[in-house]
């Protein structure tokens, strides 16, 4: 049985605990104040018609009844974002790793450190300048694209390529191509460099290598890498507005349109601060949901290692 | 080493420094949109935001000499009012965002200049000064005898459609300070060579454009919004006219001087309830295709194109815009061709079985419109005791002093005057004359909200550009009209009974009528 005395703390140790705490309460403080305050607020309102300056009137879930069942807007938003991020997924858990891998095999350490800070040189630049560059020199009427397909005879195939509801879609995923994100390599290149030797030269001896080895012992040994970036990806691609709003505003019709820019519309053009808030709120709860599936359902490395 | 590191610093601050100094801007050039100082020593500045045809600085078009009327009329009026500053606020593209955000804030100009339309939807929380009873109170600066002098209202020219401008709450909330309109401005010589003539109706109309078409020019030139918002007004109407008598029910006292048989956001849900304007009423079917038989004749890009190019350098033989126009052509030297102005012409049976067979109406009217903010009583937080407010209507009424007015609006060829004894500049003479017709229907755009507007605005220009079907557009359609139904009774809790009874007693005058939607099933 423990005395009581020792379950008390000594003086110098409840100081050094307080400090903790004194040290705490500020950013605390803010977070509560910046983050979840407006996040209660948020919840609080989507059950309002609450527009500025105008009359607050409780409305129950008629703001949510009303996506689901009254904008002609809703299934379009849900019907993209579901296309943007799948192919987000697709993109982001392969091409890159694919590159970190093509990176790693390299013999030589300084080349694998040059190709490191190469693919990780173009996050310094402005994502917004990236998005700039991609409508106005590459997209447009006399862009690169149609330029290209110009020279090579190809002028059947020229199109506003952010302006045709046929290509939009395609259009904005292609934005970024080779699609080689310098965050994401490092990640992944951090798991393939945390694979144990032994493993490797187990590998090697069981002749299992290239393609093989990639498929069977890469992919699994850094399976808490991918898992990292499906979140991330899912997360990023549900809240996704930003980009879309500069490239396309959602456009042509609704062939772009989703439903973060939904939110942005009814609450800043729209005024439809109430609305807003619901669909935020349920934009937070298709996350908060994913997440917990991706946890449960989804095995990290060390999940699958401690199974086996 | 110390010496080399000290140079070098000394090098790369030497360097900042002058960087800096580059980057200054030079003396006396502000930019002409930044607005004008106030003076420091004045009790009251009054904060005015004229709006981006008359603001000082900006060059009309392009060409020509930028404003500066209203700069000197606001110097007039500081120096009758010695204590009394003037400061001139930049106009802004997306104005609604910014004012909403000034306003909520209590930040706003005392006088902006906005679509008063825009304005209804905001009057219902007080950020706007309903300007009744001031306009029936004499103007100071109009001489005894003058229009003004006895009532401020008298002064205005085109009373119908000032008036017209009454918010559905029964209240006026902006001065009306000029007129525009639209109108076809075409290239005379291209019509002389190809033996054209100024069309009668719509089928010579489209006559015209096939015949312009297959000598190679572009028809005419036409923006999407132009579609989304003139075209479908004025189509509309054309197709409904003749039913009217049956289906509008609600005459208002006050704006049915001018707009005659008007359909407000109420009688449109009604008619929505009852099949109009859903795909089961023929008549609206009618209006999209018929939309779709036009924008043929246009120019390919109506998106992102520049509409001006192609008519000033003749590929294009006309080009659907407004008075504003004119001065830019006139004023342009490198023009070499005859321009003029017609309207469009009516449909007949021919064009469409459901035409009414009368002329084109007018869907411009008010242009500049100012209205005045809760921030012109900020001082008291009561207009009825607020100096503040009392100089701004005084500023307000010195803007329409016949002598100040005809220096502001005739400054350049823009705007058709609406001042009595103003006179109308000859380049606005054919816009004054299609301004004597008839108001439209119904203004879409604004009958219901910005989300309504957003749908109707990203769709047409698909079904234009043949990306969607009728099907899809009328199927878009619906549900938005839906929506902005189901918004505007949670919202403005519409009162349908007495349409209901207005309906009923109309059912006799609807039976003689063809082509009427069938109800949808309950």
């Amino acid at each position: 049985m423990t005395s009581l005395s020792g379950l008390i703390p000594s003086w110098p140790r409840l100081r050094h605990i307080g400090a903790c705490y004194a040290v705490l309460c500020a950013p605390v403080a803010l977070l509560a104040l910046f983050v979840y305050l407006p996040v209660i607020w948020a919840f609080s309102k989507s059950l309002y018609d609450f527009e500025i300056g105008g009359e607050v009137r409780f409305v129950g879930l008629a703001n949510y009844i009303e996506f689901f069942t009254q904008d002609p807007t809703t299934y379009v938003a849900i019907r993209n974002v579901l296309i943007f991020t799948t192919a987000a997924v697709l993109i982001r858990l392969s091409v890159p790793l694919v590159v970190a891998k093509l990176i790693i095999s390299l013999p030589n350490e300084r080349w694998r450190h040059f190709y490191r800070v190469l693919f990780l040189l173009p996050v310094v630049v402005s994502g917004v300048a990236v998005l700039l560059i991609w409508t106005s020199l590459i997209y447009s009427q006399n862009g690169l694209l149609n330029e290209l397909l110009r020279a090579l005879g190809l002028q059947r195939f020229c199109r506003t390529w952010l302006g045709d509801p046929a290509t939009a879609m395609g259009a904005v995923i292609f934005i970024g191509f080779p699609w080689v994100g310098g965050f994401e390599v490092l990640i992944y290149y951090a798991g393939l460099a945390a694979i144990p030797e032994t493993v490797n030269e187990a590998a090697r001896l069981e002749g299992c290598t290239g393609v093989r080895k990639f498929l069977l012992i890469d992919i699994p040994m850094v399976m808490s890498q991918l898992k990292l970036m499906l979140v991330l990806t899912i997360i990023a691609g549900i809240q996704s507005f930003q980009n879309l709003l500069i490239v396309t505003r959602g456009g042509p019709g609704y062939a772009t349109y989703v439903p973060g820019l939904q939110m942005y519309y009814n609450a800043f053009s729209y005024q439809r601060f109430g609305y807003a808030c619901a669909i935020g709120v349920l934009l937070f709860f298709l996350i908060f949901g994913l997440t917990i599936l991706n946890m449960k359902y989804f095995k990290s490395s060390e999940e699958l290692q401690a199974s086996t | 080493m110390n010496l080399v590191r000290v140079i070098r610093h000394s090098c790369v601050g030497l360097a900042l420094l002058v960087g800096g100094w580059a980057l200054l801007p030079p003396n006396g050039s502000a930019s002409p949109h930044s607005g004008t100082s106030p003076r420091r020593n004045a009790r009251l500045t009054l904060r005015v935001m004229p709006g981006p045809f008359y603001a000082p600085g900006i060059t009309p078009g392009g060409v020509g000499t930028p404003n500066r009327a209203f700069a000197d009329v606001c110097a007039a009026y500081e120096q009758l009012h010695p204590d009394v500053a003037i400061a001139i606020e930049p106009s802004l593209g997306a104005v609604r965002e910014y004012l909403v955000t000034q306003l909520s804030a209590g930040k706003a100009p005392d006088i902006v200049m906005v679509n008063v339309e825009d304005v209804w939807a905001d009057v219902h929380k007080g950020w706007y000064v309903p300007l009744d009873e001031y306009l029936e109170q004499p103007n100071p600066y109009c001489k005894p005898g003058q229009p003004g002098s006895l009532k401020w209202w008298d002064q205005f020219k085109y009373q119908a459609i000032s008036r017209a401008k009454t918010a559905p709450d029964g209240k006026m909330y902006c001065i009306t300070y000029d007129m525009v309109e639209t109108g076809i401005f075409y290239n005379k010589a291209i019509f002389r060579q190809l033996g054209l003539a100024i069309p009668r109706t719509w089928d010579e109309f489209e006559t015209i454009m096939s015949t312009l078409r297959a000598a190679g020019y572009t028809p005419i030139q036409m923006l999407a919004t132009l579609y989304v918002d003139w075209a479908v007004d004025l189509f509309l109407d054309q197709l409904y006219y003749d039913i009217l008598p049956g289906i509008d029910l609600h005459q208002d006292p006050v704006r049915e001087v001018y707009l005659q048989g008007y359909l407000d956001y109420d009688e449109i849900c009604f008619l929505f309830d009852r099949g109009f304007f859903t795909r089961h009423d023929p008549r609206y079917r009618e209006l999209w295709q018929l939309i779709r038989r036009f924008r043929q004749f246009a120019n390919k890009d109506i998106v992102s194109e520049d509409m001006l190019r192609a008519f000033i350098t003749q590929r294009a033989a006309m080009l659907w815009s407004a008075s504003p126009l004119c001065y830019r052509l006139a004023a342009d030297p490198d023009i070499g061709f005859d321009w003029g102005v017609f309207y469009l012409p009516r449909f007949t049976t021919n064009t469409s079985p459901f035409a009414s067979d009368v002329d084109m109406c007018v869907i411009g009217g008010a242009g500049v419109q100012y209205e005045v903010t809760s921030s012109a009583y900020a001082d008291t937080g009561n207009p009825a005791t607020s100096p503040r407010l009392a100089q701004v209507i005084d500023f307000l009424r010195f803007l329409t002093a016949p002598e100040n007015y005809e220096k502001i609006v005739n400054e350049h060829p823009l705007m058709i005057p609406n001042i009595i004894g103003v006179p109308v500049l000859p380049l606005m003479q054919p816009f004054a004359e299609i301004l004597q017709r008839r108001y439209t229907t119904t203004k879409w755009c604004y009958t219901f909200d910005l989300q309504f507007l957003d749908i109707i605005s990203r769709t047409l220009p698909l079904y234009l550009d043949d990306h969607i079907t009728l099907e899809e557009l009328l199927s878009w359609q619906e549900r938005n009209l839906a929506a902005a139904r189901h918004r505007f009774a949670r919202r403005k809790h519409i009162d349908f009974a007495p349409l209901q009874r207005r309906w009923d007693e109309l059912a006799g005058v609807r039976a003689t009528m063809q082509g009427l939607p069938s109800p949808p099933p309950p």
